[in-house]
Order: structure tokens, then C-alpha cells, then sequence
């Protein structure tokens, strides 16, 4: 059978058509790997962004009052092997203003204990001055030389900040001098798209000034003679290893006296309206925002769920949290457990009539051991939930607080399914529209199978078989689809590996193009990570097709009566 | 002398829809080992579906096909395959060489028909030895890697008859091989079948209306109303 290979291949290489089913196999797997890649990578980021938010389990009551006795069931869930870490969270509902800038705004208020909220969500490393903008400069002065000292550290960054300067001044004069005269509205488009183009380097060199100057402040707080082996060295100086609301010393300075400073900082969701977003994803954070006076009002639930006298407080704006989840950001405002927990008339009373009513709190958010993967999450979430009902058992005040003990998946359900589904369903729609590989290889089968009539005729007359025959013309399909699957995999691969760059710099750059918009999407990049089991099923799934689309040619070749094929003329 | 090919009251009716067209009323035709029949016919007298039949590459409505002492006219459609692959040479009046091969391709095809996987590597060098030993002889040495369109009415026919030859066929069946050819050039082309006959004693059975032909073959056979006359 090794003929049937031999005259394949031949018809491969010296048949013209099958550049075009070649062609159509190439283009939709690289359809469908970035689509499914980039769909993949989004999905991914959304269930990651989800899980940092809460950690891997959850405690939450039903009741908008909370539940008591937290601190003992978090004593006895931390003595379970699986949990590594547990934090007690106050949820409120209030108003958050902005005296400075006249502005208010309905807002979640989160009350969280920030170094035991660290352990078990992302919260310490969403934070853009405590975590990210440290981080940012330890990347930005990676390249000085190292030891380094202090000193010529600054050096070094004085040095990035002089250049920031230069070339922020010399594109805003290009940028002035872009000519105005627009004879054609053709050319009043393409000058808007070279102008839109100049804004944007020079709102990235502006922001490349900013982020220098904020290197330069975050090296004069490091320590006088400190020196630096590596550049690791210099990140864990700079990232400090507990997060806080304590106002740093320089807050002070923005008020006139000690006595005018709010006793409380509290931290705003980036996407709270305060910031602008660029282009790129940027966030362009006012100089005046951060140590700004704010004013949070909490309005209680009491135990019989009816509202109490909402409770003001003076707070200071000390930071911004980025979880990535959109309606976090765009609604939660976080402030110190204690101190949201007493406005929420959750703390423990004293009751008139003699004993106390213990401390409440709305959830507990658990992290679980190891590389938490999603059976172990599973199994803790069962653990927790026995010790909790065990608990509840004892306790007559718990019974009624309606305890569910869920993973972060589950509190998540809805949000995150929706994402999934669209991912599902954008494969589906795709894979469904790739069919059409299956219609043109049959198409151009059917006709390279008429067009081989008279050959089909003398190869049976010199001793091809049916199934000889049959295998010529499924071989041959194979091997259209591979020669089309394998490149066109590479190519979606490689763009996926690229597509941030694509994007920017080619598409915008030159088309004027933009489709990921990093003012609206909640993620700075397109996710360019590729999944190599959904490419390895898709380029099966193409080869497959190939087969599929030759088959009923190849039925209809083997069966060719080889007297009429040679009459035919 | 023994008969290589025997048919005996071969049958063949076509239809098309209600009508009948009797092709083949009885004919019997019998070819000795060696010999050099040729058989003659006004056109349209059935001598193609005869040889079709002969070749086991039709079957016949009714009547025996003996091949060497073998009834092959009931054989399964895998034996007919194989059996024309390694007995039966066939030359068509249009050549039928595949366009998408070369001349020594389209030549060795047959053999890699033959052979199976394994042997079509151990003996794909010698098998190619004498595929160029077969075209040399009928003077396309300088051919072998030229396409089938590049190459003469004549030359094309040359590299039928080697790739029929390829296998060693106990006989061949040609079907007006000059029937496409200049007198000349079908002269050159009966001189090799007259080669083959006389130097390699190659059993032959040719349809032709040719007159040249007939007066090279041992015998000429007529077919007239779907019978042989004179045989
Ligand atoms: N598949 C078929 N269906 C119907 N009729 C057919 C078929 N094949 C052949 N015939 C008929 O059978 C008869 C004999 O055909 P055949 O090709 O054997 O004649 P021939 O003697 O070879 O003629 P020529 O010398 O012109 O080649 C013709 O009348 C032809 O119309
Ligand atoms: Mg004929």
C-alpha cells in the first residue's frame, strides 16, 4: 500500500487547488487557537482575580447583622490541618464623601484586619503604594549597577528622571507643532490619528515622569547608609512586609496640625471614580486623592434587620486596592475591622439589663493549605463545615444566623459561570463556523475526484484496489489538513505569544485600530498565555475534519467502475 | 501448444434504461502461450469490451474466462485486481499515463502496486533497475524524468507499453495502440510490439484496424455481429 502514499504526496505537491483547502484548514485553526487562547486566558484571570478577593473559603451569614462568636470558631477552624490562614470581614452599606471635592458616593464599606486579610486574599499585594508602586521601582532601577548604595541608587534614578523629562518636553513640543492646515477630510482624519498617536507617547512619557519621581520618594525613605547586593535585595527593602491604615509620616504634612488629621486611614477601590484610565491601562491617580480627608457613613442593621442611626466618621485616604474584580473595585471602600464593626453596631454591648451581647461580623474568609487546588479546596470546605455545624450545635444564637460555609467558587457562582459560559460558547459558535473546512475539502474532493476519473481508470486497471484507491484520496485529505493544521497552529500560537504587541503597536499604530480597550476591560493586558491541550484538540479536531470532508469523494473513487473511467473522456 | 487465454461463449448485453445493446453474442477467441493475435473489427463491434474482458477488468454477462488453465471469470474482485496487476500489460489507444508523475513513475507504478510495504523498500532499487532497463530499450533513457506532457504522442504510447511491461505480464492487451499515431510513429510503435513477440516470445493479443498489424500478428481474428468470424 505504499503506492497509495507515493501518488498522495504527488498529488500534493503538483496539484495547485489544494493550496486553497490548505489555506482554509490554516486559517481557522489559527481562528480558533486564539480565540479559544485569549478566551481561556481572560477566564483565567477573572476565577484568579475572583479567588484573591476571598481567599479559598467562606463563612458568611444570611443575615445583613452578621453572626457572634467568630473569634471562637475561628480558633477552632485554625486548629484544622487544611487551614493555613482565617480573617474575620465586616460588610456595611453607606455613603463615602469627599468633602475636598465635593463629591459622595453609595459605597460597600469593607471592614478587614489588613495583615490577617493578607494571608488569606491578595488584598496586601493589590495595593498600589504599599505593594505595586514599591515593586515598580525596584523593576525601574533593576538595571543600575548592583551592590548598590543608596546614594547611587539615587544617582541612577535622578539620572532616568532627567531623561523622563527630555523626552516628555520634546514630544510635547512635536506635539504642538503637528501641522493644523486639514485641505481634505481624508487628511483631517489621518492628522487626527497621528495626533491621537502623539497625545498618547506623550501622556506615556508624562507617566514615565511621574513613576520617576515616585522612584526618587521611595528611595529617600530607605534607610541613610543602607546598600543593596541585588536588585531582590532592594525590592524587600522597599515592599514593606505588613500592610496597614496607619497614615504614613508624610500624611502629615497635608493637614494644618496634628489635631485636624483623621485617626483612621482607609483605602478606596481604584475603580471608584477618582482615577483616570489611559489607553494602556494606566491609571493616571491626581497628586491630591491620597491623604485626602473622607467621610464614611455606615448605616447599622440592627438584629431585627431595620436600619439604626447611620454613624459618620473622619477617615484619610491612605491607599488604593486593585483585586480586578470589577465590582469590587468600582463599589468597596475598606477601613479597619474595629473601627467599621463599632460603626455597624456589631461590636459587643453591654446590655441594660445586665450580660453582653457578643461581637459580630459578616464573614470569615478562610485560606487553605498547599497549592489549594480545587479538590483540596473542596475537602477543607468540608472540614470547616462540619467543625461550623458542630459549633452551631452548641450554640442557640448561631441557629438562627443561617451559617453557609462555601467555597470561593461558590460565592462566586454566578459571575464566574457567566464567563465561562461565554467562553463555551464563543468555542462552540467558532468551531461551528470551522465546519466549513469540512464543506471546502469535500468541495474541492468532489472535484478533484471527477477531474481524476480517467486516472482513477488506469490505476485499477493496472492493479489498484477499492481500498487502495479509497486510501489515495483519505491519505491525500490527511495530509491537506495536516500541512494546513501545523502552520496554521504555529501562526495562532505565535500571535497569541504576540498579541499584546500586534495590538499596540501594529494595529493601533498603523491602522488606527483598537480593540482591547484598557480604559473599559478591568485587565491591562490580553491574555497571551497558550493553552497546549486546547491546541493539541483543536489540531486534531482540524485533521479530523480533513478526513471527514475526503471521506465520501474517497467512497465515491473507490467505487469508480475503472471500464467507464477509462471511457470517460 | 497450450492455451494461455481461452474464452468461450462470452456474453455481453449493455443496457441503457429499456433498451438493449447486445455487444458480445457468444464469442469464443482462444490465444496460444507466444502467439501474436490480432483482432480486427468495424468500429463499435465490441473488439474494446472484449479485451476488457479478457482482461478481467469487465466481467461478462455470461461464459467462461480461462487464464492459464484457470477459470477466472468467477473470481473475487481482490484476485482480479492482482491478477491484472501481475499477469495482464495493458496499452490504451490514449496512452492513460497519470500527468502527475514522471515517465520512470509512471512506469514503476505498477510494480509498487505490487509489491507490499515491506518490499517495496528492499526492492525499490532493483525494481528501478529494470523500469530503466525496460525504458532504454524502447530508447527514453534520456526521458525518465519528464512528464507525460512533455513528451510525444509516440513517446508517450513507448512508456505505456514499459510500464505495462514492468511486471513481466504473461500477456499483453493493446487497444489500438497506433490508432492515435501517424503511420509513421505507429510504425515505430508495432515494431516493438513485433520486438517483443519475436525476441522475448511475449504473448500478444492487439486490436487494430490497422492493416500493417494484421499482417505482423501469427493470426487475425474478426469480430462481426458480436461473433468471431473465421477463427
Ligand atoms: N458502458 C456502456 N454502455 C452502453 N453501451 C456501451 C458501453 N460500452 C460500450 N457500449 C457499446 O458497445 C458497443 C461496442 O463498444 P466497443 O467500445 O467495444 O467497440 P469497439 O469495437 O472497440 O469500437 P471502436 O473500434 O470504435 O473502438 C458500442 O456500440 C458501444 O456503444
Ligand atoms: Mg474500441
Amino acid at each position: 500500500m505504499m503506492y497509495t502514499l507515493f501518488l498522495c504526496l504527488r498529488y500534493l505537491t503538483r496539484k495547485k487547488i489544494v493550496v486553497f483547502p490548505i489555506l482554509a484548514v490554516w486559517l481557522c485553526v489559527m481562528m480558533l487557537i486564539i480565540v479559544n487562547s485569549i478566551m481561556t486566558g481572560f477566564v483565567n484571570r477573572v476565577r484568579s482575580a475572583g479567588r484573591g478577593l476571598m481567599g479559598d473559603v467562606v463563612i458568611q451569614s444570611r443575615s445583613a447583622a452578621g453572626f457572634p462568636y467568630y473569634a471562637q470558631i475561628q480558633t477552632r477552624i485554625n486548629r484544622l490541618p487544611q487551614v493555613a490562614a482565617s480573617t474575620p470581614v465586616v460588610n456595611a452599606y453607606g455613603l463615602f464623601n469627599l468633602p475636598n471635592f465635593q463629591t459622595s458616593m453609595g459605597v460597600e464599606i469593607v471592614g478587614i484586619d489588613p495583615a490577617t486579610q493578607s494571608q488569606v486574599s491578595h488584598f496586601g499585594s493589590d495595593l498600589f503604594w504599599q505593594h505595586a508602586a514599591p515593586l515598580q521601582t525596584a523593576a525601574d532601577l533593576a538595571q543600575a549597577q548592583f551592590p548598590a548604595s543608596r546614594h547611587s541608587l539615587l544617582t541612577y534614578a535622578q539620572a532616568r528622571l532627567k531623561k523622563a523629562i527630555n523626552l516628555e518636553e520634546k514630544l510635547r513640543k512635536k506635539l504642538v507643532a503637528m501641522p493644523v492646515i486639514t485641505p481634505t477630510t481624508w487628511f483631517a482624519a489621518i492628522r487626527h490619528h497621528w495626533q491621537a498617536i502623539a497625545r498618547e507617547d506623550w501622556e506615556n512619557a508624562n507617566y514615565a515622569v511621574d513613576r520617576s519621581f515616585r522612584d526618587l520618594g521611595y528611595l529617600r525613605r530607605l534607610p541613610a547608609h543602607s546598600t543593596f547586593a541585588s536588585d531582590a535585595a532592594l525590592r524587600r527593602a522597599l515592599v514593606p512586609a505588613v500592610v496597614t491604615f496607619k497614615p504614613p509620616a508624610q500624611a502629615r504634612q497635608h493637614y494644618a496640625s496634628p489635631t485636624d488629621e483623621p485617626a483612621n486611614g482607609c483605602i478606596i477601590g481604584v475603580d471608584l471614580g477618582l482615577y483616570q484610565k489611559d489607553r494602556f491601562g494606566h491609571y493616571h491617580r491626581p497628586a491630591d486623592v491620597r491623604f485626602s480627608p473622607a467621610i464614611l457613613t455606615v448605616v447599622p442593621v440592627t438584629l431585627r434587620s431595620t436600619l439604626a442611626m447611620p454613624q459618620s466618621r473622619r477617615f484619610q485616604i491612605v491607599d488604593d486596592c486593585r483585586t480586578r474584580v470589577f465590582t469590587a473595585d468600582s463599589s468597596q471602600v475598606y477601613a479597619p475591622f474595629k473601627v467599621v464593626q463599632k460603626m455597624a453596631f456589631m461590636q459587643q454591648q453591654d446590655l441594660l439589663g445586665g450580660g453582653t451581647r457578643p461581637a459580630r461580623c459578616s464573614q470569615i474568609q478562610i485560606r487553605v493549605h498547599g497549592d489549594s487546588s480545587h479538590a483540596a479546596v473542596v475537602a477543607a470546605r468540608r472540614a470547616i463545615a462540619a467543625v461550623v455545624r458542630k459549633f452551631v450545635r452548641k450554640h442557640p444564637r448561631l441557629q438562627d444566623a443561617g451559617l453557609q460555609v462555601q467555597t470561593w467558587d461558590q460565592v462566586q457562582a454566578q459571575y464566574i459561570r457567566a464567563v465561562d459560559n461565554e467562553r463555551d460558547l464563543i468555542t462552540f459558535l467558532l468551531g461551528l463556523m470551522s465546519m466549513v473546512v469540512v464543506v471546502v475539502i469535500f468541495l474541492i474532493f468532489f472535484m478533484i475526484v471527477r477531474d481524476k476519473t480517467r486516472d482513477i481508470g488506469i490505476i485499477k486497471a493496472i492493479g489498484g484496489s477499492e481500498i487502495g484507491v479509497g486510501t489515495i484520496f483519505l491519505l491525500y485529505g490527511l495530509l491537506i489538513s495536516a500541512a494546513g493544521a501545523l502552520p496554521g497552529m504555529l501562526a495562532g500560537v505565535e500571535f497569541v505569544r504576540h498579541d499584546n504587541y500586534i495590538h499596540d503597536h501594529i494595529l493601533w499604530r498603523y491602522f488606527g485600530i483598537s480593540i482591547w480597550n484598557r480604559k473599559i476591560y478591568i485587565f491591562s493586558h490580553i491574555p497571551d498565555q497558550v493553552d497546549m491541550h486546547a491546541v493539541a484538540t483543536i489540531v486534531a479536531l482540524a485533521i479530523l475534519a480533513g478526513l471527514v470532508g475526503a471521506f465520501i469523494p474517497a467512497l465515491i473513487a473507490s467505487m469508480q467502475d475503472p471500464v467507464e473511467a477509462l471511457r470517460y473522456e | 501448444m497450450s492455451n494461455l487465454l481461452e474464452l468461450v461463449d462470452v456474453r455481453k448485453t449493455y443496457r441503457i434504461g429499456p433498451a438493449e445493446i447486445p455487444v458480445l453474442t457468444g464469442t469464443s477467441l482462444a490465444v496460444a502461450r507466444g502467439e501474436f493475435v490480432a483482432l480486427v473489427g468495424a468500429s463499435g463491434s465490441g473488439k474494446s469490451t472484449l479485451l476488457h474482458i479478457a482482461g478481467v477488468l469487465e466481467r461478462a454477462d455470461s461464459g467462461t474466462i480461462t487464464f492459464d488453465g484457470r477459470d477466472v471469470s468467477k473470481l473475487s474482485r481482490g484476485r482480479r485486481h492482482a491478477l491484472r496487476n501481475s499477469k495482464f500489460g495493458f496499452v490504451f489507444q490514449l496512452y492513460h499515463l497519470l500527468p502527475e508523475l514522471n515517465v520512470l513513475e509512471n512506469v514503476l507504478l505498477p510494480a509498487m502496486i505490487q509489491a507490499n510495504a515491506w518490499r517495496t523498500l528492499v526492492r525499490a532499487w532493483p525494481r528501478q533497475q529494470k523500469a530503466t532497463a525496460i525504458l532504454e530499450e524502447l530508447g527514453l533513457s534520456n526521458r525518465l524524468r519528464h512528464r507525460p506532457n512533455q513528451l510525444s504522442g509516440g513517446e508517450r504510447q513507448r512508456v505505456a507499453i514499459a510500464r505495462a511491461l514492468v511486471n513481466d505480464p504473461a500477456i499483453l492487451l493493446a487497444d489500438e495502440p497506433t490508432g492515435n499515431l501517424d503511420p509513421r510513429t505507429g510504425r515505430t510503435i508495432l515494431d516493438v510490439f513485433q520486438r517483443l513477440h519475436r525476441d522475448h516470445h511475449q504473448t500478444i493479443l492487439i486490436v487494430t484496424h490497422d492493416v500493417q498489424v494484421a499482417a505482423l500478428a501469427d493470426r487475425v481474428i474478426k469480430l462481426e455481429d458480436g461473433r468471431v468470424q473465421g477463427a
